[in-house]
């Protein structure tokens, strides 16, 4: 039964590794500037985070250990799983700023909807591998992935976090794009998102989400609330210049004129200690860390790891799109990390247990081939 | 070592048109991230290189700051809504490190402005050294109008300095009740620390004792915020919209502002303590302590040497002496002594036994305070008198633990429950007591110096005026309260306090009649000691006491004015009236007054005086408004 199989070691994807080593490094380098000069009082979050991480290295460890193709067994179990996670966080979950988002485990607050992401596209991707058939899905056959999706949408979207909410649109709207659509198929799907796009507007988002999404629209109407943290975060980017002020000296950020410097503005502090030039050399390890997962997908030679790999890299893809978007004033703000940087458990080990996929996909590669 | 399981679905691989259909889709995908990246560089070009000065300039000239407002504290009121504390706006010129281009500049013109040496400046400065740079630094608070002009007319030469409005702790009666209502200070790093969830901050005033202190959650309000654009040196841009600040609860105390006044008034000069209370709730009406603390001295910092020679002064201005301050209870002792000898029957009402003056035991003779003796006494006259040699030989019969169990049921040896921090619990020796501190056996003889009050026992004026009310309203034990209710800025009552029973006296009605008759004896008879108590109207009843501080022998014979000062006797008076129906007891002691009766007893007349003749009542002084 437990047969170790040499070639793993040889085709262990050391240049993910590496590439994930590089964005952690940065990202924690940069969690120490953000929270400095930190709280006397308990863990800081920069010590935190460490700990998360090596925590999460172990996770990676732990998910290359068996064939990623036995996720395919286990879609249904996990993702019935982290439904109930999702209602338990209104039964037990700790109210913040009125939104209930966690379950409190004594030493971890855990945010079930992150790992519900990841959840989404395992069972997506196993959904659209068992039911392929090449002639491309009618919309019959998109009819479970799409309650598939809704469920965990507004589950979420009632705690409520529209941000969150949005990304299971977002990965399902990728993934099944990827796979074959009939044209037909397309064009009844787009033609719903524009009816349904307004109702939701008027209907379903909360006033303060309205809110959020009309300043963006005009900033200037609104400095001091809404339109405040685009502002401040555009002028900490754009004061960061060629090269920064340099580490540790970011006066937007130090000064507290960044709001949610270490969680979603994480890259509004690196912009302006780091410059133009930081902004590069991060955006370059980054999506090559992306690029290479796609490369995974394609190099895995079966359906379901392409799959598999094409959804986690969408789903770190978006997010890290939407969050530099809205650092960057593009996007009003939606409350999403970016993914490996931002501080945050919950989204580190999400993020580190898509990356152990992809990894293990890419360690796998050649495995089919003995056994055709 | 790796685990490898065998995939229980087998997947198939795919076939080379397939690969090279779903090979398309991933260029298509790589093809739209690479877009997505062109633009983001694009966007970081434009915000970073082409647009990089203007944000600079917006990150140096035009902060938005936030800055919090504080809130008013709660007004305290006196039990018919009268102000005692509330607060005024005052003025304080501070300095924004982070706004100040020529920092020795602008201070050296300050200084000329203040006429004020620089180092006087410098050394203000100092003092918050370590405060984040954005966070203002107070050089002088509370300036007055010229000043205030002067500055004002040089802003513009004095670029980061501003001046605050904050408001300030008003005592509308100076010193009054300074011990209930503390004073404030400025909060330390330990404070900041246990209260971090609260919103405090450096520089916050955070009540220090009193009730200043234990309701500080209710009375601080809620701060509010305004946000405002500043440039580089520090001018105000514009004000955008904030949040108010939401005032602290007020407070409403028992204390009747005539009464204490009154209280304060009679004491003042002398070091010691007046009590009064409501004898059928436990209201507190009165609680003064002597000297007050000059409360205007601590807002905003006491100096060093005002808070040394507070503790250097001999009279201990900074002890609360009616719930801190623990001495012998003396003779007004003997209310428990009759109390428990009636009860465990060693005497009945008219039981006579004789005074010679003295009277010998063991080795030692126990003197009566009258020499000449009292010849034959009953409880009656033992009390109205305070003949110590007929309670010489009740305690005798008594013995210490019976007596200290009489004791504990009026609320002695425990503190009382008020309202307020520090409150000693005083002490009520027993056998075992004695045997666990000092380790040796109960002498008999020392049983003779308790039951007349002196020797181990300590009580605080507050228990004196506990037990006095449980004696004469029927036995109950009720808490003395200082606080009536905690009331919202709009005026609704959010918690309000009706009396607590905290226990029943031993001893039947009968009993407490008894006692109480020849306490109004003590007062109204011939020969009473009490007599300096007497009203016209209204019958009071009351009990003297006297307590040693030392019993030195070189003492004897001295004339008592020339007895050094902390070696004279305590005064103390107990009292209450009206006589058939009690309403109030007052307690009052003197330390170092060497006698209860023409010391203490006038104080407590004056204070009933009052009581009794409260329409001429205290106005409520103008209040400044502003704030």
């Amino acid at each position: 039964m437990f047969r170790f199989d040499r070639r793993l070691l040889f085709n262990f994807d050391w240049i993910m590794l590496l590439a994930v080593l590089l964005v952690a490094i940065m990202g924690l380098t940069n969690l120490y500037s953000a929270t400095f000069p930190g709280s006397t009082y308990g863990i800081s979050p920069f010590t935190k985070q460490l700990y998360y991480y090596v925590f999460s290295f172990g996770l990676i460890f732990f998910i290359i250990s068996f064939d990623y193709k036995q996720l395919i067994t286990w879609n249904y179990p996990l993702y019935v799983c982290i439904i109930f996670l999702l209602i338990a966080v209104f039964l037990f979950g700790g109210t913040v700023a009125g939104t209930q988002r966690w379950i409190n485990l004594g030493f971890f607050r855990l945010q079930p909807s992150e790992p519900a992401k990841l959840i989404l596209v395992i069972t997506l991707a196993s959904y659209y591998y068992r039911k392929d058939t090449g002639k491309g899905f009618t919309l019959q056959e998109l009819f479970v992935p799409i309650i598939l999706t809704l469920i965990p949408f507004v589950l979420v979207l009632k705690q409520p976090d529209l941000g969150t909410a949005l990304m299971f649109c977002v990965i399902f709207i990728s993934m099944t794009l990827f796979v074959k659509l009939r044209w037909s198929t397309l064009a009844i799907l787009m033609g719903t998102c524009l009816t349904v796009i307004p109702i939701g507007w008027k209907y379903f988002l909360k006033p303060y989400q309205r809110q959020r999404i009309e300043t963006f629209l005009n900033p200037e109407s609104d400095p001091m609330n809404t339109g405040y943290h685009i502002m401040q975060s555009k002028i900490a980017v754009g004061s960061g210049h060629m090269v920064g002020k340099g580490y540790l000296k970011g006066t937007q950020g130090h000064l507290h004129f960044l709001p949610e410097r270490h969680t979603d503005f994480a890259f509004s502090v690196w912009s302006e200690e780091w410059g133009f030039a930081g902004c590069l050399f991060f955006l370059a390890c980054y999506f090559f860390l992306i690029l290479w997962g796609l490369n995974i997908g394609i190099s895995s030679r079966d359906k379901f790891g392409l799959l598999l790999a094409f959804g986690i890299v969408s789903l770190i893809f978006w997010q890290a799109i939407i969050n530099l978007f809205m650092v960057m004033g593009f996007l009003p703000v939606v409350g999403i990390p970016l993914p490996l940087f931002s501080y945050g458990g919950s989204s580190l080990f999400t993020t580190m247990l898509g990356i152990g996929i992809l990894m293990n996909i890419r360690m796998r590669r050649f495995m089919g081939r003995t056994t055709p | 070592m790796l685990p490898i399981q065998q995939p229980i679905v087998k997947i198939k691989k795919l076939d080379e048109d397939e690969l090279a259909a779903l090979k398309k889709r991933v260029d298509v995908a790589t093809t739209i991230i690479i877009i997505f990246i062109a633009v983001l560089i694009a966007r970081l070009w434009f915000l970073q290189i082409h647009n990089g000065s203007k944000y600079e300039k917006m990150a140096e000239n035009n902060r938005v700051r936030i800055l919090d407002i504080v809130a008013p504290r709660g007004n305290i009121l006196d039990r018919n809504d009268r102000i005692l504390v509330t607060n005024r706006p005052s003025f304080n010129i501070i300095w924004t490190k982070e706004d100040a281009p020529d920092p020795d500049g602008v201070l050296k013109r300050l200084a000329h402005i203040m006429s004020k040496e620089m180092t006087y400046l410098i050394q203000k400065i100092r003092a918050s050294a370590d405060n984040p740079r954005h966070v203002p630094i107070r050089i002088e608070e509370d300036i007055g109008w010229q000043m205030l002009a002067y500055v004002e007319n040089s802003r513009f030469k004095l670029p980061g300095i501003s001046i605050e409005v904050l408001p300030r702790r008003d005592y509308l009666f100076n010193n009054l009740s300074s011990h209930i209502v503390g004073y404030l200070g400025e909060i330390n790093k330990n404070e900041l620390n246990k209260l971090r969830w609260d919103n405090y901050e450096i520089g916050d005033q955070i009540g220090k004792t009193g009730l200043e202190k234990l309701y500080e959650q209710s009375l601080k309000g809620e701060k509010g915020r305004h946000y405002m654009e500043v440039d580089a040196r520090g001018f105000e841009q514009r004000r955008l919209k904030g949040q108010k600040p939401l005032p602290g609860n007020d407070i409403r105390l028992n204390i009747d502002l005539a009464l204490q006044q009154t209280a304060e008034k009679a004491i003042e000069g002398r070091a010691g303590a007046v009590v009064a209370m409501e004898v059928n709730t436990g209201r507190i009406l009165a609680l003064a302590s002597s000297p007050p603390l000059k409360l205007e001295e601590f807002v905003g910092g006491i100096s060093s040497k005002s808070w040394k020679s507070l503790l250097d002064n001999p009279l201990h201005p900074l002890v609360n002496k009616s719930i801190m301050g623990q001495y012998p209870p003396g003779s007004t002792y003997k209310i428990v002594s009759a109390l428990a000898a009636l009860s465990e029957k060693v005497i009945n009402t008219e039981s006579v036994l004789y005074c010679a003056g003295s009277l010998s035991f063991g080795n030692r003779r126990y003197g009566c305070w009258k020499k000449s003796g009292h010849g034959a006494v009953n409880l009656k006259k033992a009390l109205a008198e305070s003949c110590d040699v007929y309670f010489y030989q009740v305690g005798q019969k008594l013995g210490v633990d019976t007596l200290a169990r009489y004791a504990k049921s009026m609320g002695l040896g425990n503190k009382t429950g008020i309202e307020l921090q520090n409150e000693k619990g005083g002490l009520v020796p027993t056998s075992a007591w004695k045997e666990r501190k000092h380790k040796e056996p109960w002498q008999k003889g020392e049983t003779m110096s308790v039951v007349i009050g002196q020797g181990f026992n300590l009580t605080t004026p507050l228990q004196i005026a506990q037990m006095t009310a449980a004696t004469v309203n029927g036995g109950i034990l009720y808490r003395p309260q200082l606080i009536n209710a905690v009331i919202d800025p709009d005026g609704n009552i959010i918690e309000e306090f009706s009396p607590v029973v905290e226990g029943k006296v031993s001893a039947s009605k009968r009993t407490l009649l008894f006692v109480r008759k020849a306490l109004v004896a003590a007062v109204n008879d011939k020969h009473g000691t009490g007599g300096a108590a007497k009203m016209e109207n209204i019958t009071v009843g009351g009990k003297t006491g006297t307590a040693q501080v030392v019993r030195l022998a070189h003492l004897k014979g001295i004339p008592e004015e020339k007895i050094p000062y902390k070696y004279r006797d305590h005064a103390w008076f107990t009292s209450f009236a009206p006589a058939e129906k009690p309403e109030i007891a007052v307690t009052v002691l003197v330390e170092h007054g060497m006698h209860g009766g023409s010391e203490a007893g006038p104080i407590a007349k004056e204070v009933m005086t009052k009581y009794f003749n409260r329409e001429t009542e205290t106005e409520q002084p103008a209040l400044m408004s502003g704030l």
